[in-house]
């Protein structure tokens, strides 16, 4: 809904639009009215469009101190007394005011002209409101909508047909595969099977690597992935082995080829008894060599 | 007509199996010294460089009193120095087979090359005591006393850029050579590890083995027998390996490698340790889980613990082939190794360990004694390894297995000629060469073609079977036990005791076993497959005879063409009647064609009773099918395969479709959809549906019924019935209840149903509509497999499945409709083609960012572009396939690039591509890949010999010559592939393409005429001609020769006709070749001038001869003739032409006159010999031309 409505009125004015204009065109009347009074007989443009600015600054905020002096007294609707109290507040004397009404030289400014107030936007109701219990009167204020306080269930309708989420599934992962391979042919080396059109089929360009046999041979991490949510246990096995304490004895290099080297992990014990002369500590030379 | 000559002198070093003396004897004969021990040291090994420095020290124990001179096999070393007991000793090392014929001689045809290079190959045979190094003794040594002392041969060598033998493997990235993963490892085809260090290089020489490796400290040097210990040098940057042997060993087998491995205990045995690349170790973790259960296997059966105290697997890149067996060690492909998420490898890597394993103890441990027996251990080794798949793959597997062999091994001699497994030499006192259909001689490994020795393996252990048939398995296994535990007690004696020779099989030492443990006469058994080549072809047909209730079963044989022999004994038909299953045993004999069989049942067909069958099951059958007078359900001849044969059997459809439904054994089953193929009837189809749908059955033989199906349905075409074939069984086992249009998530739970998933599209893409298309249903179902094809819920890879829906993908493709021979075009794309194509281009692409094992998807998407270039629907252009055979890439993707093209090469004519080809031969740094480009070129060759192509000319001639002369001499299997690709191309006689001998002017005085040879173009030296014509001063009409001369093999020669200049030169004239190389020597020879006594006068400028004379004209001296030397080339040539007369003879009278011929072609081969031992006397093996790259003394 929020999506419709901004799309719309960058296109066209809309409603509320026209009526924010309407009284901007107003206070810059007003504005150039005063100045008049004031015995200008010119003004740029820029200016009057800061004084109107600042004109419709301080009425803001003249209306927002009084909602607020208003509210504070729990009442929904501000009074005469909110106003004046603003207007001191904001160090205006509010004595001069029915004076400077009053006075000659003013000049009489056209009513603004009849917009539409804009339509306030419903709130979006997400969910059944709850009614006041006995105990709220009943000109309280009503509820809020439960998704402001409670929480809001946003699942639609689940898609139960599962040739639709077989077919979704795989046209989404096409989707996906053909946007990358064109964005890496588009990015990268291509080569064509095509000499009249080298963009037609583009084929991303092999490159030749040094250790192939890397690429070629070990799961890809996708793969991986897949392993382990599919057989967690297996992993779980594997880990435990891999925790086996390391034969103090051995010098580094080889306690972790030994702790990598040796599956099964019942056999914990007996892996530190392990001969092997592959797994034996290098000597260290003869201070003298036989000839 | 062509036989490969053999020098008979050569031939003293195979010892006749059957001799009753004893083998050590035997062999002393010809061999003058022994090696008892031999160390090995290697203290430098620079991967930069690639280059090794050592030395070896042999202990030699001389066998002959005044033993003064000491033959070794050395290749590619540098020799240093020689010492023998601390002194220096002169050296010659001499390699015959680095340039096979000398760079001088012009011939260009294979007879000569092949004779030639045997001669060179048994000029350095250790069997035969003979070298490459030739050490001179000392005298000190040998003049001092009748005593034999042992003799200390210290020898010091290098080896630079080694080409064979050892193979580095230095990938080009950042980092220390064990950071970049650098290795070396030993390897070669047979008997090659005189490449790395000087030895006697034979499996018949056993000793002792001390090897010290200095290696890089980040390094592993494996090797063969026991770590010692493993000690830093004083640098503590390096250190040394130090292993022993005790075990006595062949050279042979003995193996190296290097490099910064991964170091796995086995966990099951912790003698045994695996090797393999960095990062590679949880791979080698899950392939080697296994490995156990193999060694118990062998250990069980053969009732003997393995014969080394350790064992190691090491796994290299770019290995020379998948598996290779050294003593106590093996080396294997790195890529075997998998993960636990591959299906397809698994069996292929569990295959490879067994076979090295069982290498281990026939091959490695027990050797043999010479070539000639090579077959008892291929045979063994290979019959257990099948005793093994029986074991862990099951019955079904193991016969299907024997059936493939067999079928694969007869298809290879019905097309080749005979696979000799035992082959005599100089036995015989009229056979000089056992296999004259063959283009090599089978006398030494070396010269062997690899797909003859792949036949030949397989024929051993096929052989092997058939022993067991006959003496039964126990026996069977008694005898090997009896070899090993002989074997095992000799090894461990000093050499002293003589007893060593006992770890060597022998043929005859192997039949007297069995004939001492079964008490049996396998003697006709092995005459006919050991001692003889080629296979039987029988062809079937019976009729029943309703009033005697007999079956007429007719048996002929083929035993005249190629590759076939007579078969004459018995042999075992099984006849399934309405009341069981009844074997009946036959003989074969000379005359008698039928048989007559009794039949057990009356055809009866109401009374409705279950049919037993040969297991015992007992099934409900509708018979409505069959004949109602005959009660024969199906009949199987040799059903157990147990002669090796081909049988074409005739039986009618019904009876195929009864055999494959009901008869229970996998052969049985894969026969009957073979021969279901001929009968596309509804019957056949549902017979095959129904073999489809059973889960019983073996998924290969699933598999072949997809393939039947859609052959049968392609011909069923017009009648046909239904959605196309195999699509709603396919809908029915795999995809969703609800959705029948989308496939399940995979699971691959059920291994058969995966294979079974895997194969249906691929089978399903044959399926052809009226137009010859692939129906549009059937592509649009293949795309869907792929578009719904979800792997994430697999904890298998399902790279093999995506892989063969490519290949489903490639088999819909059919030619494009072409218009006029236009440009292929993106615009003009046939619909269909452009959706296989873009799914083509995606998955490759994909291959880049997610690589899948073995690249199994890139491969496909390959094959398949070359197939939609090849069918005209994308423009052919070699250029993207060339890119992926560049080397960096997966093996596999580039033999598949490769493949592609090769193929190109030969549609397209392209000599670019070949020589682009052959450059990559030449200069590729993986062996693998150069023996494959050989191979794919025999298999799919740009031009053959029966066919003219532009691609044929003398410098593609010369260029292959080069290569199996001299370019290949580092390898030996490289050597014979390019052997064989010579003989594909040009056949064994000399090329067609090559200028005609250049005769420059042919006088005939008695015409009165001369004839200047229209074919010599002017640049060829016709000025030559011209002057001597003009010296001679006689004004001579000319005579014409006619480009039938051209054609070598022409053998019809119409002596009557003035034009054909053979016949003329054949009867008329004397030929006289002069060897010249006019490309090394710019001087042209003078023309020479010969007058003979019928008054004809020829003049000869750098002449070459046909084939026919090419033999006959080896022989002669270079200059100058004498003129009775004139005289024996007449006798020759004549002889030729006479030769070329009764051929042609022949043609007409062939089956009435075979025993003439015979005789003649006895008369043709004496003759032949005598012009050999002329031939011999110029050739390289004659040990007259001594290349010493380093000549001491």
């Amino acid at each position: 809904m929020r999506e419709s409505r901004s799309g719309c009125g960058k296109a066209t004015s809309s409603p509320a639009e026209n009526y924010q204009l309407a009284r901007r065109r107003t206070l810059q009347v007003v504005v150039s009215s005063l100045l008049t009074e004031c015995g200008f007989e010119s003004a740029e443009k820029a200016t009057v469009e800061s004084l109107t600015e600042m004109i419709q600054s301080y009425i803001s905020e003249v209306g927002r101190c009084a909602k607020a002096y208003c509210e504070h007294t729990a009442r929904i609707t501000p009074t005469l007394s909110d106003a004046v109290v603003t207007l001191n507040e904001m160090g205006f004397n509010v004595d001069t005011l029915p004076g400077y009404a009053k006075r000659s030289q003013r000049m009489v400014i056209t009513a603004p002209p009849v917009t539409n107030a804009p339509v306030i936007p419903k709130a979006l109701i997400a969910g059944q409101k709850r009614t006041h219990p006995s105990h709220i009167p009943s000109h309280f204020p009503e509820f809020p909508d439960p998704h402001t306080y409670i929480k809001t269930p946003t699942f639609r309708e689940p898609v139960s047909d599962y040739q639709v989420v077989r077919e979704k599934a795989a046209s989404q992962r096409r989707d996906v595969e053909r946007a990358l391979t064109r964005f890496m042919a588009k990015t990268g080396e291509t080569q064509s099977l095509f000499k009249d059109d080298v963009t037609a089929f583009p084929l991303i360009a092999e490159r030749p690597s040094s250790i192939p046999y890397l690429s070629a041979l070990l799961p890809s991490e996708l793969e991986l992935q897949t392993l382990e949510e599919t057989d967690s246990s297996e992993q779980d096995d594997q880990t435990d082995s891999e925790n086996t304490p390391d034969d103090p004895g051995a010098d580094k290099e080889n306690s972790v080829l030994l702790a990598g080297g040796v599956v099964p992990s019942v056999k914990v014990s007996e892996e530190n008894m392990i001969d092997n002369p592959y797994l034996r500590p290098v000597k260290k030379p003869k201070v003298r060599r036989k000839k | 007509m062509h036989e490969v000559k053999m020098n008979r002198k050569k031939d003293k070093g195979f010892e006749s199996p059957r001799a009753v003396i004893p083998q050590c004897v035997n062999l002393l004969c010809h061999v003058y010294s022994h090696t008892t021990h031999q160390v090995v040291c290697i203290n430098n090994i620079n991967f930069q460089r690639k280059s090794v420095i050592g030395f070896v020290e042999l202990t030699i124990f001389p066998t002959v009193v005044n033993l003064n001179r000491i033959k070794l096999n050395s290749k590619q070393c540098r020799i240093y120095r020689v010492r023998v007991n601390d002194l220096e000793a002169p050296f010659i090392y001499n390699d015959p087979t680095l340039e096979v014929c000398h760079h001088e001689s012009k011939q260009r045809n294979l007879n000569y090359f092949s004779s030639a290079y045997t001669a060179a190959v048994s000029a350095v045979d250790p069997d035969a005591g003979h070298g490459e190094l030739v050490i001179k003794v000392p005298s000190e040594l040998w003049k001092q006393g009748d005593e034999m002392n042992v003799l200390k041969v210290y020898i010091e060598f290098s080896l630079d850029q080694p080409k064979g033998g050892l193979h580095f493997v230095v990938p080009d990235v950042e980092g220390s050579m064990a950071e970049r993963g650098a290795h070396v490892f030993s390897f070669g085809y047979q008997n090659s590890t005189r490449f790395w260090f000087p030895c006697v290089d034979s499996y018949s020489e056993l000793c002792t083995w001390k090897l010290e490796f200095t290696v890089d400290a980040s390094m592993v040097a494996v090797s063969c027998g026991d770590l010692v210990e493993t000690v830093y040098t004083h640098d503590m940057r390096k250190k040394t390996f130090h292993y022993v042997l005790p075990i006595p060993t062949a050279a042979s087998n003995i193996s190296l490698s290097v490099g910064p491995f991964e170091i796995l205990v086995d966990p099951y045995m912790h003698e045994v340790t695996h090797f393999c690349l960095p990062q590679l170790l949880p791979l080698l973790k899950h392939s080697m889980s296994y490995l156990h259960e193999i060694f118990e296997f062998y250990e069980e059966i053969l009732t003997c613990r393995y014969p080394y105290s350790c064992f190691k697997t090491v796994f290299v890149d770019e290995a020379y082939v998948q598996v290779s067996s050294y003593a106590s060690m093996s080396i294997f492909s790195t890529n075997l190794l998998h993960s636990a998420m591959i299906i397809d490898q698994t069996p292929l890597t569990r295959q490879c360990l067994a076979q090295a394993l069982a290498q281990q103890f026939f091959g490695c441990f027990i050797s043999r004694m010479s070539w000639a027996d090579e077959w008892v251990l291929k045979g063994i080794s290979g019959y257990i390894y099948g005793l093994y798949l029986k074991k862990t793959f099951g019955v079904n597997q193991y016969r299907h297995w024997i059936k493939e062999e067999l079928d694969k091994m007869v298809e290879y001699e019905l097309k080749m000629g005979g696979v000799l497994l035992h082959p005599t030499f100089g036995g015989g006192k009229d056979k000089d060469n056992p296999t004259p259909h063959l283009h090599f001689s089978i006398k030494h490994p070396h010269t062997l073609s690899w797909k003859y020795y792949k036949m030949f393996q397989c024929k051993a252990h096929l052989v092997m079977r058939l022993i067991e048939n006959r003496i039964s398995m126990e026996f069977m296994l008694q005898v090997f036990n009896k070899l090993l535990s002989l074997a095992s007690t000799a090894s461990s004696q000093k050499y002293q005791s003589h007893m060593w020779s006992q770890m060597l099989v022998s043929t005859h030492s192997f039949l007297k076993s069995i004939s001492n443990v079964s008490g049996k006469d396998i003697g006709p058994l092995i005459k006919q497959w050991v001692d003889q080549s080629a296979v039987v072809k029988f062809f079937g047909s019976f009729a029943f005879n309703r009033k005697r209730n007999v079956l007429e079963l007719e048996i002929r044989q083929d035993y005249t063409s190629s590759g076939t022999q007579k078969y004459v004994g018995p042999i075992k038909v099984t006849v399934q009647e309405l009341d069981g299953s009844f074997n009946h045993t036959l003989q074969i004999e000379e005359n008698s064609l039928k048989h007559d069989i009794p039949c057990h049942s009356k055809s009866r067909r109401n009374k409705k009773k279950k049919i037993p069958l040969m297991n015992g099951e007992e099934v409900d059958m509708d018979l409505s099918a069959m004949d109602a007078d005959s009660p024969l359900l199906w009949i199987r001849i040799d059903p157990d395969m147990s002669i090796l044969r081909k049988v074409e059997f005739e039986q009618a459809d019904f009876m195929w479709q009864y055999q494959l439904r009901y008869e229970r054994d996998v052969v049985a089953q894969e026969e009957s959809i073979l021969a279901l193929e001929k009968f596309p009837t509804p019957a056949s189809r549902l017979a095959l549906t129904d073999i489809l749908e059973q889960d019983q059955c073996f998924y290969k033989v699933r598999q072949g019924a997809c393939f039947c199906l859609a052959k049968i349905a392609n011909s069923m075409m017009s009648t046909w019935t239904g959605p196309p074939a195999m699509k709603s069984l396919f809908t029915r086992m795999f995809c969703c209840k609800s959705c029948p249009n989308i496939v399940k998530t995979n699971t691959f739970i059920s291994f058969q149903s995966y294979f079974l998933q895997k194969t249906m599209p691929v089978a399903m893409a044959q399926l052809r509509d009226i137009q010859n298309l692939c129906p549009k249903d059937v592509l649009n179902f293949i795309l869907d497999l792929i578009k719904y094809n979800d792997n994430r819920k697999n904890k298998f890879s399902d790279n093999y499945y995506r892989a063969e829906l490519i290949d489903a993908l490639t088999n819909s493709l059919t030619p494009a409709i072409s218009i006029s021979n236009e440009v292929r075009t993106v615009d003009n794309l046939n619909g269909d083609v452009r959706l296989i194509l873009e799914e083509i281009t995606r998955s490759l692409n994909m291959e880049k960012l997610l690589p899948s094992y073995r690249n199994t998807i890139t491969v496909s998407c390959l094959r398949a572009i070359r197939m939609l270039q090849k069918n005209g629907h994308i423009p052919s252009d070699p250029s993207l396939f060339k890119s992926y055979a560049e080397y960096g890439h997966f093996v596999d993707v580039r033999v598949a690039a490769l493949e592609a093209v090769v193929d190109y090469t030969r549609v397209d004519r392209s000599s670019v591509e070949l020589q682009w080809l052959l450059n990559m031969v030449q200069n590729d740094p993986a062996h693998y890949i150069r023996h494959k480009i050989l191979s794919m070129l025999g298999k799919n060759p740009p031009f053959t010999k029966a066919a003219e192509s532009p691609l044929c000319n003398e410098a593609l001639v010369d260029q292959l010559w080069k290569l199996m002369n001299s370019g290949t001499s580092h390898d030996w299997r490289l050597r014979c592939d390019a052997v064989n690709l010579y003989y594909t191309l040009f056949g064994l006689t000399r090329p067609s393409c090559l200028p005609l001998p250049e005769l420059g002017l042919v006088l005939n005085l008695k015409e009165k005429k001369a004839v200047l040879n229209p074919t010599i173009k002017p640049e060829q030296g016709l000025d030559t001609t011209e002057m001597t014509g003009n010296t001679m001063g006689v004004h001579i009409p000319v005579m014409g020769f006619t480009s039938s001369f051209n054609t070598v093999e022409e053998d019809e020669i119409d002596m009557e006709s003035p034009h054909d200049s053979q016949a003329f030169i054949h009867h008329h004239l004397n030929i006289l070749e002069r060897p010249s190389t006019p490309g090394q020597h710019p001087v042209k020879h003078p023309a020479r001038i010969i007058l003979l006594s019928d008054n004809l006068v020829l003049f000869f400028s750098r002449t070459r001869c046909t084939s026919t004379v090419d033999q006959a004209v080896l022989s002669l001296p270079v200059t100058p003739l004498p003129s009775s030397f004139g005289k024996e080339s007449t006798s020759s040539s004549k002889h030729s032409g006479d030769h070329h007369h009764h051929h042609h003879h022949h043609e007409h009278k062939k089956k009435k006159k075979k025993k003439h011929k015979h005789k003649h072609k006895h008369k043709h081969e004496s003759k032949d010999k005598e012009r050999d031992s002329h031939a011999f006397s110029n050739s390289p093996a004659s040990g007259r031309s001594v290349r010493s790259p380093s000549m001491s003394d």
